[in-house]
């Protein structure tokens, strides 16, 4: 799914939150979200998943306007993780990923063998499956997140919504995660603190003080000079021994 | 005791289909069961006798006993169990809020100055019913409520649905309080000392002279309730993880959100207008369940009601034969099994996290 972002503005009461964004994500592109806290990241997501109506501009997905489609066509095709988003209800994990098919059913519509299908799928492709049967309460944080992305998964979606997915993981589950949606084959645009994760995206878009300043391969989006001006920090771009780019931090500026 | 979650479960969810039973064997043994005992195959008989005119030789004052007083009271009980514990699974579901209960909203406060204001106050001078005073009281309060916590969400700046979640809660205890108050200071200004104690009564959940008229009123609004609920399963669970998960699911939050709280409370209104403010039902049946059938709506809203309705029958009796010679206020029963009930669920609750 593409995506166009028409100069949208968001705002509450008279507080810009967002001004003036405009941005294009092609089809099966991984788009990385960067900025300082407060700069926008979460409103944004929110609104590409059509969860907060922009006060100004409008969000196409593949020629239709977002505020346009019913909600529940709109959760067939776009998926949310969001930032935060816990229970205290006992659920198992496979009932907590059997909420992705809530958009395809109705009170009419019994569940099927596809909707069990979907399931299952998105279970294996987050490597849950000998997780199924657990409660929720007794998961990491890091094996919630992925209960969370086959829960999104199981939505079928043509565009997932990530909204710093990898934030209180430890390293390895952070590089697991996203090794994991590097390789999921669809559109997905994902918030990250992690500049150095976010080299690993296709593009980058940087959002500071609600305004997107820039977007473009992380290479060239993510230099020194931007790095200095919008997350006061002196960086320093080398190559890492693998021959990727990396940044280097040395201190707050 | 993780362990032991999954079969629990498992058996409660096969036995679903065994409830009907359960509920008519609750019924009819709310109908046996009083201060004078009457054999259950008098019961039968009885009810054969008006159900479809079998003609068995019954005792009429045995007979009278059982067709107009305790039948149409256990099935109110039965009724107003269920439609209480039912509002309980919406509100909680819906508002993320384990302490969400039918009189949260300012339902009891407002039905009970309802009352009050007709019976004591003499408000409408004879022409409204106390049930009537009370319906428009717990509407009234429920309405003010909601006004002020979208005044409240409006203030905050609207923003996300989980902090409309907190404002109506916040808005119930600010409206409760004030219909309470209401409440204390009519009775306070003009109740003699015998009206105070009907109305204490009254407060605390009464069933006594429900009548047949009372039953279809009951029966009705509660089985619309759950099978409203049973049809909108799919959203209540979608609120699993919150407002904004519900919507990013497709659920169209404002609309379930405002249908389905308006529909609990009509139905809690119409209830509380007929048998008084009955409390910890709510409260506590849902979490009961949620232990034994799980979080999934299909099986928490049968298995809610039905335990609701068991649980306000088996009340009603207690109510009845444990002071021999007095009737105590259901209200009294339901809170001394309900309190201690959910303290358990607390602390089993925080055991496990
Ligand atoms: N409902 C709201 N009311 C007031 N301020 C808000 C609201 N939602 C977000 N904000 C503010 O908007 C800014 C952007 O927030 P957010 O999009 O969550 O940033 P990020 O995700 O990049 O950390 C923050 O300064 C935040 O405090
Ligand atoms: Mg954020």
């Amino acid at each position: 799914m593409k995506i166009d972002v028409q100069a949208l503005s968001a705002r509450v009461h008279r507080t810009p939150l967002l001004t003036d964004v405009s941005l294009h994500i092609e089809s099966g592109e991984l788009f990385g979200l960067v900025g300082p806290n407060g700069s926008g990241k979460s409103t944004l997501m929110r609104c590409l998943a059509g969860l907060r109506r922009p006060i100004l501009g409008r969000v196409i997905a593949d020629d239709t306007d977002l505020g346009q489609m019913p909600a529940r066509l709109r959760a067939c095709r776009i998926a949310f993780v969001e930032q935060q988003a816990d229970t205290t209800d006992r659920l198992t994990v496979r009932e907590a990923v059997e909420l992705g098919r809530t958009p395809y059913l109705s009170p009419l519509r019994r569940w099927g063998a596809d909707d069990q299908a979907a399931v299952e799928n998105a279970l294996s492709s987050v490597e849950m499956d000998a997780f199924a049967d657990r409660l929720w309460h007794t998961l990491s944080g890091g094996e919630r997140q992925r209960v969370h992305i086959a829960r999104a998964l199981a939505q079928a979606p043509d565009l997932l919504l990530l909204d710093e997915p990898t934030n209180h993981l430890d390293i390895r589950h952070q590089l697991s995660l996203m090794a994991l949606v590097r390789d999921l084959p669809l559109t997905r645009v994902i918030a990250l603190h992690d500049l150095n994760q976010a080299m690993t995206c296709d593009r980058v878009g940087v959002l500071h003080k609600g305004r997107l300043i820039a977007a473009g391969p992380p290479a060239n989006v993510l230099h020194e000079d931007l790095l200095a001006r919008v997350f006061g920090v002196a960086a320093k771009s080398a190559t890492a021994p693998d021959g990727a780019p990396r940044l280097h931090f040395s201190h707050a500026l | 005791m993780k362990m032991a979650a999954a079969p629990v479960r498992l058996v409660a969810g096969r036995g679903l289909w065994l409830s009907p039973l359960l509920l008519a064997a609750a019924i009819m043994a709310g109908t046996a069961i009083g201060e004078t005992r009457l054999p259950f195959l008098t019961v039968l008989q009885t009810l054969a006798n008006h159900l479809w005119g079998a003609g068995y030789p019954v005792d009429g004052i045995e007979a009278g006993i059982i067709w107009s007083y305790r039948l149409p009271r256990a099935i109110i009980a039965a009724c107003s169990g269920a439609g209480l514990a039912l509002t309980g699974v919406v509100l909680q579901a819906l508002l993320r809020n384990p302490l969400a209960d039918p009189y949260l909203m300012g339902l009891s406060a407002g039905a009970s100055t309802g009352a009050v204001l007709v019976t004591v106050a003499g408000v409408g001078g004879g022409a409204i019913s106390m049930s009537l005073g009370a319906l428009t009281g717990a509407l009234l309060a429920f309405g003010c409520v909601v006004a002020l916590a979208h005044a409240v969400n409006g203030a905050a700046g609207g923003g996300r649905a989980t902090q409309a979640a907190a404002a109506i809660i916040l808005a119930g205890i600010a409206g409760s309080q004030m219909f309470n108050a209401l409440t204390a200071f009519t009775i306070a200004r003009s109740a003699n000392a015998e009206q105070a104690r009907g109305i204490m009564f009254w407060l605390m959940g009464n069933l006594s002279g429900v009548r047949w008229e009372d039953v279809w009123a009951c029966a009705g609004v509660s089985l619309a309730g759950v099978a409203l609920c049973l049809w909108y399963r799919r959203g209540l669970d979608a609120f699993t993880f919150g407002a904004d998960g519900a919507a990013s699911l497709g659920i169209n939050v404002q609309a379930l959100r405002g249908s389905l709280i308006t529909a609990t409370a009509i139905m809690v209104g119409v209830l509380v207008s007929k048998v008084g403010a009955i409390g910890f039902v709510g409260l506590v049946v849902p979490h009961a369940m949620r232990f034994l059938v799980g979080t999934r709506h299909d099986r928490l809203v049968p298995a809610s009601a039905l335990a609701g309705a068991v649980f306000l029958v088996a009340a009603d009796v207690i109510s009845r034969i444990l002071v021999p010679g007095q009737v105590l206020p259901i209200g009294v029963v339901t809170a001394l099994v309900g309190a201690p009930a959910f303290a358990l669920i607390l602390v089993r609750g925080g055991a496990r996290r």
